[in-house]
C-alpha cells in the first residue's frame, strides 16, 4: 500500500516541482523510456494473443498460448527494462510489480479472449484509437514535407483532396458507375486521387503566373464539367436562381469578412466563399432530379472555375513561406483535435441548451423566458413565503446574539489593537459561529430547490474546507500522519453513488421495538436509554460528560488568566455547548439527552431520528455525505500548501516572539489564502452540480430536491426539454462568477 | 518523513489552538493542562475513526446473511468466522450480473482515459510550444470551460447520439446532415465520447502546466538539430511527461469509473450496457428487496477505484496538486 507520504508528499518542494514540471532533464529521459518497450510489447503480445485465441476458437490450447506468449514477451522486456533502470527505483520492487502485472494481464487475457462483449468493445476502441492516430500522424508526416519537398507535398495534399472528393461523390452513389460493390466504390476515389495528384505535380513545377492561372482554371473547369456530366439523373438539380444568388452572396460576404480578419487578399476569400455558396444554393435550394445535365454542369463548373482562379492566384511558395506553412499547419494539427472535441461536445451543445430553454417543452414554440419564470414561480423550487418564521427560529436568534457580541467585541478590539476583525482575535469566533447559525436559521425558514442548492453550497463548502484545514493542521508533523491522511482521503476514491449507499446504512432507522442497525440511530437511542436510565453505565456517562466540561472550562480559564481573549472566547462557546449537553444528560434541564420519548403513561421508549425523511434537517444529513468526501480533497491541497510555507517566515515570526497560535493565524493562514480560495471555488462548482447523492437517497423527495437532480428528472424522465434546459442554464449561471474569478486569476498569473 | 521541512513544521504550524508550552507552571491547572495537550492528536484519530466507520460497516455487512443484516448492527458481526460469501455469489449469478456491468464500466473508463490523454497532450504541446496567432486567448477560453457544469451540454448531446445532428439553412428546403446518426444511443461508446469532450479543458490545463515548464534549452537544441515539432513531441515531450500523464490518467479513470450522471443520461434503462454505478443505484432503489446484496455490490464497485487509489495515490495527489496549488 502506498500512502500519501510515500516517496515524499511531505517533501513538498519535490512534489510541487514535479507537479509544476521537471527542473532538470537528467535522469528523466532514461526512466520513462524503459517503461515504453514494456508497455508496447505486452500490449502487442496481448492483442496478438487475443486474435490468435479467437482464431483457435477459444480452446484450452489457445488460452495456454495466450499465457505463454504474454509471459515470454513481458519477461524479456522486463529484463531489458530492469537493466536500463539500474539507477532508477529499487529493482526488487520493480520486478515484483512487473510479475504481478503480468500475472493479472494473463488472467484477464484468458478471460477476455472468450468474451464476445470484450472483443467488440476492444475492436471499437482499437478502431477509434488507431483510426484517429493514423490520421493525426499522417497529417504530421504530410506537413513534414512542406519545407524541403514541395513537389511531394503538393502531390500528396492534392491527392488527399481528390480522394475525399471521390469518396463523398462516388461513395454516396451520386455519380454514374457507383453502387456495384467495393471495386466500383473504389473507382471514384482512385480516379479523383489520380487527377488531383497530376494537377498538384504540374502546379508545383510551374512558376510562371500566367501558366499557373491557365492550368488551374482549366483544371477547375474540366473537373467541374466532368463531375456535372457524371451526376446521376436523380440528383441533377433544377436551376433555382434565387437560392443560388442568395447563398453565393452570403458566401462572398463571409469569405471577404474572413479574409479581412486574416489580413489576406479579399478576392481570394470572395472566390472561395462564392464557390461554396454557389454549391450550397444550387444543390440545397432546388428539387433534385428535376434538372438536366446542363443545370448540373452549371452547378459544378462555375464553382470549379472560381476555385481554379483562386488556386491560380497563388504562386508556389518560396522557402520562407514554406516554413511559415509548416509552422502554421502544426498549430492546427496539434490544437485542432482538442478544440474540435470541445466545440462539438461543449460549446455547441451549450449554445443549443440556451436555445432550447427558450422553447416550450416539446421544443416547438418560442416561449421566451417562460421556463425561467416557471422555476421561480413554482413553490417547489423557490418558496420564501415563510420568511417571517426565520425570526422566531432558535438558530437565527442565537446567531444574531453572537453577531451582536461580535460587534461589541469588535469595537473593543478596534480601540485596543486597531483591527476590528482579525483571524485569531476574539471577534473571529463569535462572528463565524454567528454567521453560520444565522444562515442556518434563514435556510430552515425558506424552502425549495434553489434554496436547497444555496444551502448545499454554503454548508458543504464551509464545513469541508474548515474540516480539511483542521485535519491538515492536526496531522501536520504528527506520528502516523500519512496513515491518518490516507484514511480521510480514501472517500475521494469511492463513487458518489457508493458513498450514498454507505451512508444509507449509517442513517438506517428501524422500528424501536427491534434493534437499530444504523450506527447513528443505535448511538442515539442508546444515549437516550443511558440518559434516562440509572445505575453504573449512566453514572459513567455523567462522569465522562462532566470531565469534558471541566476540561473545556479549564482551557477557557487559562485563556482568561493569560489574557488570551481569542482562545478564551472560542472555548467559552464550546463550554456553553458542553454545559448544555451535560445538563441535558443529567436531566437537570429537560428529561434527558438522546433518542427517547416518554409515553403518556410515564414509561420511556426509544425514538429514532429519521435522518432521510425529516425535512428540513434531512438536507443537512445528505450534505454530510459530500462533506465526508470533500474533506479529504481540501485536506490534501491545504496540507501541501501549509508545508510549502517558507520556514524562514515562521522562524522570523518566532524570533519576534509570536506564539504558535499567532504564527498560525498571522503567518501560515495568510500564506495559504490563495490555496484556500482555490479549494473553495473548486468545491462550490462541484456542489452546484451535485446530483448522485440526492438521486440515490431521496430522488428529491422529502424536500431535498436540488437543481441538478431536478434538471435530470425534467429533461430525461418527464420529457420537459424546455424546463430541463432552463434549469441547466440556471446551474451554469450560478457557477459563472466562479468561472470569471478563475479566468481573472489565470490572466493575472501570466 | 526525513526532510528538515517536516521537522520544523512540527513546532511551527501546530494545531488550530496551539497551546503554549505548559511547563511554565506547576500548579494544578498547569499540570492538567499538559494532559490536555495530547487532545489534538486524540481528536485527529477520532476523526480518522469516524471517517472510516461507514466504509467498514459496509464491508462487514457485505459478508453477513440477510437475516443477520436485518436483525443486528454490523458491529455485532465482526467475527470473520461467521462470515459468508453468499451475497457475492448472489450478485455474480444474478440475472443482471455484476460481471457484465463491471465490463461495461471498463468499456467506458478505459477509452475515456486513453483518448483524452492523447488529444490533450497534442493540444497542451501546441499551446505551450507552437507559436501561433490567438494562442493565448484560445488557451484561456479553453481552460475557462473547466468550471462549466456538464448539465449544460447533456440534453443536446443525448439528442445528437439519438438522431445525429443536422442544420437547416434559411432559403434552402433541405437539412444538411452535419453528424450522421451512428446509432450510439444507449451505448457505452456514447458515454466515453461524452467523457472525452468534458475531460478536455481540465486535461489540457493540467498537461499544459507541466509541458510548458519543461526546460526551454531541450527544445532549442532539438530544433537546431532540425527536429520538427512532431519529432520533438514524440521523442522528447511524451517521454518527459510520463508523470503528469499518469497523474491525469488516474484522475480521469477514477472519475469515469465513478460517474453516474453521464452514464445514466446516455445509457439509462439499457440493461446490457449499464455500468456498475447504475447497477448499484438501481439495487438501492428497489425498496429493500435487494438490501442484503447491496453492500456486496457497492463494495465490488468501490473495490477497483480503492485499489487504484491506494497503489497509485502519489500520482493522484500530484494531479490534484498541479491542478490546484499551482493554479
Amino acid at each position: 500500500m502506498e500512502t500519501l507520504e510515500d516517496e515524499g508528499i511531505d517533501d513538498v518542494e519535490h512534489v510541487l516541482a514535479e507537479a509544476a514540471g521537471p527542473i532538470t532533464t537528467e535522469g528523466r529521459v532514461g526512466t520513462p523510456l524503459s517503461a515504453r518497450p514494456f508497455l508496447i510489447t505486452t500490449g502487442v503480445a496481448g492483442l496478438a494473443a487475443i486474435v490468435l485465441a479467437n482464431v483457435l476458437n477459444g480452446s484450452v490450447a489457445a488460452n495456454a498460448i495466450v499465457v505463454v506468449l504474454t509471459l515470454i514477451a513481458t519477461a524479456a522486456v522486463t529484463v531489458i527494462a530492469v537493466d536500463r533502470r539500474q539507477n532508477g527505483i529499487r529493482e526488487g520492487r520493480f520486478i515484483a510489480i512487473v510479475a504481478v502485472a503480468v500475472a493479472i494481464e494473463a488472467l484477464i487475457l484468458i478471460w477476455a479472449a472468450n468474451q464476445d462483449k470484450v472483443q467488440s468493445t476492444l475492436i471499437t476502441v482499437l478502431v477509434a484509437v488507431a483510426g484517429s492516430a493514423s490520421i493525426w500522424i499522417g497529417a504530421n508526416l504530410l506537413f513534414n514535407q512542406v519545407r524541403n519537398r514541395w513537389k511531394r507535398f503538393s502531390a500528396l495534399a492534392f491527392g488527399a483532396v481528390g480522394f475525399l472528393l471521390g469518396v463523398v461523390l462516388h461513395g454516396n452513389q451520386a455519380t454514374l458507375g457507383s453502387g456495384g460493390g467495393f471495386l466500383s466504390w473504389l473507382i471514384g476515389p482512385l480516379v479523383g486521387t489520380a487527377v488531383f495528384v497530376a494537377l498538384g505535380i504540374v502546379l508545383s513545377q510551374t512558376d510562371d503566373p500566367k501558366m499557373r492561372m491557365i492550368i488551374s482554371v482549366g483544371a477547375g473547369a474540366a473537373i467541374g464539367l466532368v463531375i456535372g456530366l457524371l451526376i446521376r439523373e436523380q440528383y441533377q438539380p433544377e436551376f433555382d436562381f434565387g437560392a443560388i444568388a442568395l447563398w453565393t452572396a452570403i458566401g462572398i460576404v463571409v469569405g471577404v469578412g474572413l479574409s479581412a480578419l486574416g489580413k489576406r487578399a479579399l478576392v481570394g476569400g470572395a472566390l472561395i466563399g462564392g464557390a461554396l455558396g454557389w454549391i450550397l444554393g444550387a444543390w440545397g435550394g432546388a428539387d433534385l432530379g428535376a434538372g438536366n445535365m446542363a443545370t448540373s454542369i452549371i452547378a459544378t463548373a462555375v464553382p470549379g472555375i472560381a476555385l481554379g482562379i483562386r488556386l491560380g492566384m497563388t504562386p508556389n511558395p518560396d522557402y520562407k513561406q514554406r516554413s511559415e506553412i509548416d509552422l502554421r499547419s502544426r498549430s492546427y494539427i496539434f490544437v485542432g483535435p482538442a478544440l474540435l472535441f470541445i466545440f462539438i461536445m461543449l460549446v455547441v451543445p451549450g449554445i443549443r441548451t440556451l436555445y432550447l430553454s427558450l422553447l416550450d417543452n416539446d421544443s416547438v414554440d418560442f416561449v421566451g423566458g417562460e421556463n425561467y419564470g416557471a422555476i421561480f414561480n413554482d413553490p417547489n423550487s423557490f418558496d420564501v413565503s415563510n420568511w417571517t418564521n426565520m425570526f422566531t427560529s432558535m438558530p437565527f436568534i442565537i446567531g444574531a446574539g453572537f453577531l451582536a457580541l461580535a460587534l461589541v467585541v469588535g469595537i473593543i478590539m478596534k480601540q485596543r489593537t486597531g483591527h476590528a476583525v482579525e483571524l485569531g482575535n476574539p471577534t473571529a469566533a463569535p462572528l463565524i459561529f454567528g454567521l453560520f447559525l444565522l444562515s442556518f436559521g434563514v435556510f430552515t425558514a425558506l424552502r425549495g430547490t434553489i434554496i436547497n442548492n444555496l444551502w448545499w453550497v454554503v454548508v458543504v463548502t464551509f464545513v469541508s474546507t474548515a474540516m480539511g484545514l483542521a485535519v491538515a493542521v492536526l496531522a501536520d508533523g504528527k506520528r502516523g500522519e500519512k496513515y491518518s491522511k490516507s484514511f480521510i482521503f480514501m472517500p475521494m476514491a469511492i463513487s458518489l453513488v457508493g458513498a450514498s449507499i454507505i451512508w444509507r446504512f449509517v442513517y438506517a432507522a428501524r422500528d424501536t421495538s427491534s434493534e437499530q442497525t444504523g450506527v447513528l440511530n443505535a448511538l442515539w437511542v442508546g444515549l437516550g436509554r443511558l440518559s434516562t436510565g440509572s445505575g453504573l453505565p449512566t453514572l459513567i456517562g455523567t462522569i465522562v460528560f462532566g470531565l469534558i466540561l471541566v476540561g473545556v472550562l479549564m482551557v477557557m480559564a487559562r485563556g482568561l488568566v493569560q489574557r488570551n481573549w481569542g482562545r478564551a472566547i472560542t472555548f467559552g462557546f464550546v463550554a456553553v455547548l458542553a454545559g448544555w449537553i451535560f445538563l441535558r444528560y443529567t436531566a437537570i434541564i429537560g428529561d434527558g439527552l438522546g433518542g427517547f420519548v416518554i409515553t403518556p403513561d410515564g414509561t420511556v421508549e426509544g425514538q429514532t431520528v429519521l435522518f432521510v425523511q425529516e425535512p428540513p434537517y434531512n438536507n443537512f444529513w445528505l450534505m454530510v455525505i459530500l462533506i465526508w468526501i470533500q474533506t479529504g480533497f481540501a485536506m490534501v491541497i491545504l496540507s501541501a500548501a501549509i508545508k510549502a510555507v517558507p520556514t524562514e517566515l515562521i522562524e522570523a515570526a518566532k524570533i519576534d516572539g509570536a506564539t504558535d497560535s499567532q504564527v498560525f493565524w498571522r503567518v501560515t493562514l495568510p500564506q495559504i489564502a490563495t490555496t484556500i480560495g482555490v479549494v473553495v471555488t473548486t468545491i462550490i462548482v462541484l456542489v452546484m452540480k451535485v446530483y448522485d447523492i440526492v438521486k440515490v437517497i431521496t430522488n428529491g423527495q422529502f424536500g431535498t430536491q436540488v437543481l441538478a437532480n431536478d434538471m435530470f428528472n425534467q429533461a430525461f424522465q418527464f420529457g420537459n426539454t424546455g424546463q430541463g434546459a432552463a434549469l441547466a442554464i440556471l446551474i451554469f449561471i450560478s457557477v459563472l462568477p466562479v468561472m470569471v474569478y478563475n479566468i481573472s486569476r489565470m490572466q493575472k498569473e501570466d | 518523513m526525513s526532510s528538515t521541512t517536516t521537522d520544523t513544521s512540527i513546532t511551527s504550524s501546530g494545531d488550530p489552538h496551539p497551546i503554549d508550552d505548559g511547563s511554565g507552571g506547576s500548579g494544578i491547572i498547569d499540570r492538567a493542562y499538559r494532559l490536555l495537550r495530547s487532545v489534538p492528536t486524540g481528536l485527529l484519530w477520532l476523526i480518522v475513526v469516524v471517517w472510516t466507520i461507514p466504509t467498514l460497516g459496509l464491508f462487514v455487512n457485505s459478508f453477513r446473511t440477510r437475516d443477520a443484516q436485518r436483525s443486528t448492527g454490523w458491529w455485532k458481526g465482526l467475527n470473520p468466522f461467521d462470515w459468508t460469501t453468499a451475497n457475492y455469489d448472489q450478485i455474480i449469478n444474478a440475472r443482471q450480473s455484476i460481471g457484465n456491468s463491471l465490463l461495461n464500466s471498463m468499456a467506458i473508463a478505459i477509452p475515456a482515459t486513453i483518448i483524452p490523454i492523447a488529444i490533450a497532450a497534442f493540444a497542451a504541446y501546441g499551446f505551450a510550444w507552437i507559436d501561433f496567432r490567438g494562442r493565448k486567448p484560445l488557451f484561456i477560453a479553453t481552460v475557462s470551460l473547466l468550471a462549466v457544469p456538464l448539465q449544460v451540454a447533456l440534453i443536446p448531446l443525448l439528442q445528437m447520439f439519438n438522431n445525429g445532428a443536422s442544420l437547416t439553412l434559411p432559403g434552402l428546403d433541405k437539412t444538411i446532415t452535419l453528424i450522421p446518426d451512428f446509432d450510439l444511443a444507449g451505448t457505452t461508446t456514447a458515454v466515453w465520447l461524452t467523457h472525452t469532450g468534458f475531460a478536455m479543458p481540465f486535461a489540457i490545463f493540467l498537461l499544459h502546466n507541466y509541458i510548458s515548464a519543461l526546460p526551454k534549452d531541450v527544445f532549442e537544441a532539438a530544433r537546431i538539430d532540425g527536429a520538427a515539432h512532431f519529432t520533438i513531441f514524440w521523442r522528447l515531450v511524451l517521454p518527459l511527461s510520463i508523470p503528469v500523464l499518469a497523474a491525469f490518467a488516474i484522475f480521469q479513470f477514477l472519475w469515469t469509473w465513478n460517474d453516474f450522471l453521464i452514464a445514466n443520461t446516455m445509457i439509462g434503462a439499457n440493461v446490457d450496457e449499464q455500468p456498475t454505478t447504475i447497477l448499484i443505484a438501481n439495487l438501492a432503489g428497489d425498496f429493500g428487496r435487494n438490501e442484503n446484496i447491496l453492500p456486496a455490490a457497492a463494495f465490488v464497485q468501490a473495490f477497483v477505484p480503492i485499489i487504484v487509489f491506494f497503489s497509485l495515490q502519489r500520482y493522484f495527489v500530484r494531479g490534484l496538486l498541479a491542478g490546484s496549488v499551482k493554479g
